[in-house]
This record gives C-alpha cells, structure tokens and sequence, in this order.
C-alpha cells in the first residue's frame, strides 16, 4: 500500500487515536497511523493537505499532537509510552520535529498556487462569478479556466514593479536638533543622504569634488544646510561665496535647455488654461503693475521652480525603469525644499538623446493631428462585401396578428348582417326627430355606470391605490 | 404622455365610431346603431363644451372604408338655431346624420360585409390630427387624442397596420383609446398601453354616454387627478409563426428572428440550419441520499 513506495522517517509505537492504540509512522510525503496488530493504515494525512500541527501545552497530563489539515478537519494523535510522560513528551517531539521540518516543504508547492487563485478570486468577484459559472456548473474544465489568455494578465499583473521614489517631504523631516547655545544639530543617516543625492543631482556633483579632497564630510554638509540653496528664499546672488551658488544657475541652465527642446502640442490650446479674472474697477491697473514689484519675483521664481520640478518628473517617467540613480521621484510636491534639478551630465545626456528622437517626432506629430480631426463613426462605409442578404420566404407571417379564438363567429353567421335593416334604420334616424330629444341614457343605466366605475366597482379592479397620488 | 402637467389651451378629440354591420349588437338589433351614435353625438358635445377652443372629428368606420362624418368635407351646413341648442351642436349632430346615412348607403350590397377597417380609420384621425396641428396657430398648445368605440372583434390582418399607427401615435403624443362595447380587444389595448390611453370594455350598452362622460371627457392631464379604471394586464405575448397561437415560452431563428411554438432544425422562413439538436436537455439532480 502506501508504505511501499515511501520510506518511514520515523515510527512512532504507543500512540492513541480515537480510543485504539498504533503505531504513528512519518514518511516522506505523509503521515499514517497504523492500528495495532492491524496491517492496514486507519489515518493517512499527506503533509500537502496539513495546514498546521499543535501541541498540548507543557503542563498538561495527556500528551497529544493535532494535526489540522486546510479543510477544517483535526486528527488528535495521544502519545501513550508507557515508560511515562517524559517518554512520550520525547517522542511527540520527535515527531513534532519532523513534521516542523518536512511540512514546510510541500506547503509551498500547492499551497501558493491555491492561495494565489483563491485570492484573485476574491479580489475580482467578476472573475469569481464567471469561475462559479463555468466551472461549477461543468462547461469547461478548471484547467481550461485557469489557461485562458484573458486570465493571465490578473495574474501577471502583479509582477512589474515600480522603483520606490523619494518622498516629496524628505528634507522636512530632517528636524534640526537645538545644539543648547544657538545652533542646530542635524542627523544624517546614509539613507537620508542617499535621498539627497537622488533628488539633487548637482548636491551629488558638488560632494564628489569637494570630498574628501577640500573639506570634510561635515564641513559639506554643514555648509550645504546652511546655503541659501537650501532655504526657501532662493535668490541667486552671485556674489555670495556660497558654494552651492551655482547650483541655481545650473537650473536656469535647465530650464533654458528644456524649453529649447520641448516640442508643442499643437493640439493643446493653451488659451484655453487661461481663466478670465473678473474685472473690477479698481484693480485693473493692478495687473500692469505685477512685472515691476519685487515681490512677484519670488513668485515667479517658484513658478519656475515648479514648472523645473514637472518637467523632470515627466522626463522621469518616460525613461524606462531601468535607468537609475539620476531618476527624480514621481510624487508631486508642494514643499518648495524639494525641487528637482537636472545634473549637468544629465543634461548633456538628454540633449545627446533628442536628435535621435527628432526623426520619430514629425511622424508622432502627424499622427496626433489626424487623431484629432479623424472621427470612426463618421467614416465611411467600407462597404461590408461579406454582408449577405436575407432570403425569407412567406413574408406575410410577420405581417399577420394572431389569431383569436372566434368561436362567436358561429352565432353570426347564422344572422346574414342586415345591411338593408341598418341602411333604413339610419335614414329615419336622420330624417325623423329633430325636435325630440330622446334620453340618450336611462337614469337607471347611468347610475348603474356609476356604481362600476366607482372606487371597488366591477370594472375598477385594476385601480391600485398607489396609483393615487 | 411628455408634458402632462401643462394644461394645453386646447384639445383635439377623434372619435372614430365602428359602423360595420357586422357587429354583434347591430345584427341582434340594427337601432342599436343610431343608440350608439346618439350617446357619441352627446359626448362630442360635450367636448366641444368644456373649452371655446376645442375641436373635434367623428370618423366612421365601415368595412368598404372609413369617411369623415364631422366635420364635413364640403362646405358645413347651414343652420338656424333650433330649440335654444347652441349652433355648433346642432351643426354637428346634423352633418353626422347626414354623412352617416351617405356612408351606410354606400356600402357595396352584393360583398359579404368583412372586417371593419379600423387601423386605416386611426390612420385617418392621425393625419387629421398632424394637419390641424400644421395649421395651428404657434404657441398654442393643443393635446389630442382618438377615441375608438367598437364592438368588433380582433382582427389578426390588421396586425402589422395597427402597430404602425399606435408607433406613430405614440411618437406623435397622441393617445388612443379604446371603448369595447362587445368583445375584449387585446390588440386595442395592447395600442391604449403604448400610447397611455385608456382601455375600457363595457358590459352593457344601456349606460354607453355615462361610461364615455365618466371615464373618457377628461383630457390627458386631468386623467393623473381622476380615479378612473386603472391599466389592468396587457398580454403582449407573441403569437408563433406556424399556428398563429399565442405563446409564452417559444423557439426564436437568430437569422430572420421568427418565432415558433416548436424546435425545428430548419427555420422555415429563412431556411437556416440549426446545428443545435434540439432543446437542451436538463441534467439530471442526484437526489442526495440523507
């Protein structure tokens, strides 16, 4: 039977299930009991279908292992040694051992699989409900399900990975520690200065010159917390002998190169963005005045700044992901510490790259425009040659109602219809009575009327209430 | 239907009256007919009464043709007033004697009498109703509506013609409905339904004005207010190609999508072959054993 083809691992004597004595064998796929002077196996478990195992705790009298399988069920193995509680404390964990060691190894297996369908199921109940559908009622096989192309892309969805960009507000973070007598005391982990270099690049280029071979590590950092490059105010003066001063007039570097280089969207409309400030009398003459004060500098400064920081995260986003270290983080930011510049050899890199690209952008252009103007609906037709006419035969079918049970028809025609009764009926109806006015309708009748279109009457059952409003 | 809660400044009411002599009540006693055209005469009055501006239209419907009864094509008639009757009801109820007599007379005596042409009298009323609202002054709103007092049966030739005009009806706003004096119609009120009119058969002739007072003078906005017979179950089933009965449950061809009663490999219709055999048969449930 089973024990022919696996080997025992361990046999375990004097161990109780449900009221009989046996022998516990573990092997290399599964566990078995045996009854004793039995040679069949009572219990079998595969350790595939082994969800967990327990044990009784330490102080208790009977000394008992569980094994709780993935459908719910339990088996309770009682260890009996009769050489005494220690005997059968020893020999439960041997076997707990083992099974510690070996169930691990087929859980993975299947276990993965199963988990790992049974949560796309639940995650996409569609998917559920077309699984219940199909499989469940027997149109196809679970196999053909789970192959279907459709399905793969839920289930590699989840491979592609997206690289971990720096948080927006990572310099925020770096709270200063008052040193005691007017000074700040700043910790910087690698982490944090790796996040620095990431974001900018030009700090990075800066560090590797000057460290180690001009000042010391903390001297760089010192200075750099300290630059006005850093703070908020960023007004490039040039007189300042602040290292990172250049660092600003890198960006404008930056941004004069990108705007050589952007291609416009003929198809955006700019005009369009604008929003029409409501006109007031009185400050009217305030919008001439905006490019003089100093004040709107700073704002357009961190226009700038901003418009800086978009155009490198769309860069960013349209490299591939294997390019590393130089990419900027794709989270938009609203801290005005964190800008993103470009290095001054990235810059070169990217201008390297538009002639490349320079040929592939009269022919995108195109295909924008046509986009644009090309409507499929109104497309003519291509005339469907594979379109067959229909052929129908006893056309009048659809034409006819259908056909009511007319058995009144055998009282009528019985009475030919008195069409020369009815013909001389009419003509002295016409002629005669002019001034009498016969009752048209019986008071009796009309009261009879009444009473069947009142609320409850014989014709009104069909009246709701809830009709009434 | 739309605009329901607008009173509309006038009203254009159709009457079209079944003058066919082979209804039930007029073969068992012709005078019904003149009964029944004078409690129609009193309701068209009526109408005419509840507005100055309202107008009206009585179409009679015989088996050779339907013909205009009011207003007459020709010139109106001359009269005098008779009685203190106001002038347009004794115009009406004159021009209607009189072109009813003109149809009746009409009739080719040597046919055997068939069905009354009724979709082509609906018809009539509808391009009545699309010439007067042409003709309208603009910025008047004017609701109208046809109403058909009948006692024939069901017809099953008419089918195509009768889901026509109510389409169009319902397209133009213009609600149909329906006074059975005899049999129950399903087609007409399948018609009521589409259009939102109402649907009513009588049980006897005696009370015919107080039924159309009651239940059919009020116009399309005023009925949401009233307690009237409400819509009842419309059998909108349809009826198989083969026997021309009514089914519920049937057999559709995907290609020229008739309909039949009983699964047939072929589609007599279109000749398609179906590569489906047969119905699907249902698997069998093991009983679970307790």
């Amino acid at each position: 039977m089973t024990t022919s083809s696996e080997d025992v691992l361990l046999s375990v004597n004097c161990v109780r299930y449900k009221k009989g004595d046996g022998t516990l064998y573990v092997m290399n796929q599964r566990l078995a009991w045996m009854l004793e002077h039995r040679d069949t196996v009572a219990v079998s478990h595969k350790y595939a279908d082994i969800k967990t195992q327990k044990i009784s705790p330490a102080g208790k009298a009977k000394i008992q292992l569980q094994v709780v399988l993935h459908d719910g069920t339990c088996s309770t193995f009682h260890f009996v040694n009769p050489g005494g509680p220690e005997a059968q404390a020893k020999d439960r964990d041997q076997v707990m051992v083992l099974l510690q060691n070996l169930l691990p190894k087929f859980k993975r297996q299947i276990d993965g699989e199963l988990e790992m369908k049974s949560k796309l199921l639940s995650l996409h109940p569609t998917l559920k409900h077309l699984y219940e559908d199909l499989v469940i009622s027997k149109v196809i096989n679970s196999e053909e399900y789970w192959n279907t192309p459709t399905l793969k892309q839920y289930t590699e969805s989840s491979n592609i990975k997206q690289e971990a960009g720096v948080s927006g507000a990572f310099l925020a973070d770096i709270q200063p520690q008052t040193d005691g007598c007017n000074g700040l005391k700043y910790n910087l982990t690698q982490d944090i200065i790796d996040a620095i270099f990431k974001t900018y690049p030009a700090v990075r280029k800066k560090h590797i010159d000057y460290v180690p071979n001009k000042m010391t590590e903390a001297e760089f950092w010192t200075k750099f917390f300290q630059s006005h490059y850093f703070h908020r105010d960023r007004i490039a003066s040039s007189s300042s002998k602040d290292l990172f001063g250049e660092c600003a007039k890198l960006d404008d570097h930056a941004i004069a190169s990108a705007m050589r280089h952007t291609t416009l969207d003929l198809t955006v409309d700019l005009n369009k963005f604008i929003e029409h400030v409501p006109l007031l009398p009185t400050e009217e003459e305030a919008s001439n005045e905006k490019d003089r004060s100093d004040n709107n500098s700073i704002h357009r400064n961190m226009i700038k700044r901003f418009n800086q920081h978009s155009i490198m995260v769309l860069k960013a986003s349209q490299k591939s992901n294997s390019s590393n270290n130089s990419n900027s983080s794709s989270s938009k930011t609203s801290n005005n510490n964190n800008k993103v510049i470009e290095n001054g050899v990235k810059d070169t890199n990217g201008v390297s790259k538009r002639p490349a690209e320079h040929s592939t952008e009269p022919i995108e252009k195109k295909k924008r425009i046509l986009e644009q103007i090309h409507y499929e609906d109104l497309v003519a037709d291509q005339g469907n040659d594979d379109v067959q006419e229909l052929k129908l035969s006893k056309v009048e079918r659809y034409l006819l109602g259908p056909s009511y049970q007319i058995s009144q028809t055998s009282v009528q025609t019985s009475h030919p219809p008195p069409l020369s009764a009815l013909a001389s009926v009419c003509q002295a109806w016409s002629s005669g009575q002019q001034c009498q006015r016969p009752a048209r309708v019986s008071a009796g009748a009309a009261v009879g009327a009444l009473g069947e279109l009142s609320p409850g009457g014989a014709l009104m059952r069909h009246h709701h209430a809830a009709s009434m409003n | 239907m739309a605009d329901d809660d607008v009173p509309s400044d006038s009203s254009l009411l159709v009457v079209i009256v079944d003058t066919n002599p082979n209804q039930r009540y007029i073969i068992e006693d012709p005078k019904m007919l003149t009964n029944v055209l004078d409690a129609v005469v009193a309701f068209s009055n009526s109408h005419l009464m509840q507005k100055a501006s309202n107008e009206l239209a009585v179409i009679g419907c015989h088996f050779h043709k339907s013909e205009y009864l009011y207003p007459s094509p020709g010139k109106p008639l001359d009269v005098r007033q008779i009685d203190g009757q106001y002038e347009l009801f004794t115009l009406v109820e004159k021009t209607i004697k009189m072109r009813l007599v003109n149809l009746i007379k009409s009739q080719p005596q040597e046919e055997k009498p068939g069905e009354s042409l009724l979709a082509g009298a609906l018809a009539l009323g509808l391009c009545f109703i699309a010439r007067s609202r042409r003709s309208a002054i603009p910025g008047l709103r004017t609701s109208s509506r046809i109403l058909v007092v009948t006692g024939s049966a069901d017809t099953a030739a008419q089918y195509i013609n009768y889901m026509n005009v109510f389409f169009t009806a319902q397209k133009e706003q213009v609600l149909i409905d329906v006074c059975s004096v005899d049999k129950h119609l399903s087609l007409l009120q399948q018609g009521c339904d589409i259009t939102g009119g109402l649907y009513l058969k009588i049980p006897s002739l005696e009370g015919l004005l107080q039924y159309l007072l009651w239940v059919f003078l009020p116009e399309a906005n005023e009925r949401s207010k009233l307690v009237l017979p409400g819509r009842g179950r419309v059998d909108y089933r349809a009826a198989c190609f083969c026997h021309r009965e009514l089914l519920t449950i049937g057999y559709v061809c995907s290609v020229c999508l008739s309909v039949f009663c009983k699964f047939s490999p072929i589609c007599t219709t279109c000749h398609t072959v179906f590569k489906i055999g047969g119905p699907p048969i249902k698997p069998k449930k093991k009983k679970m054993k307790v």
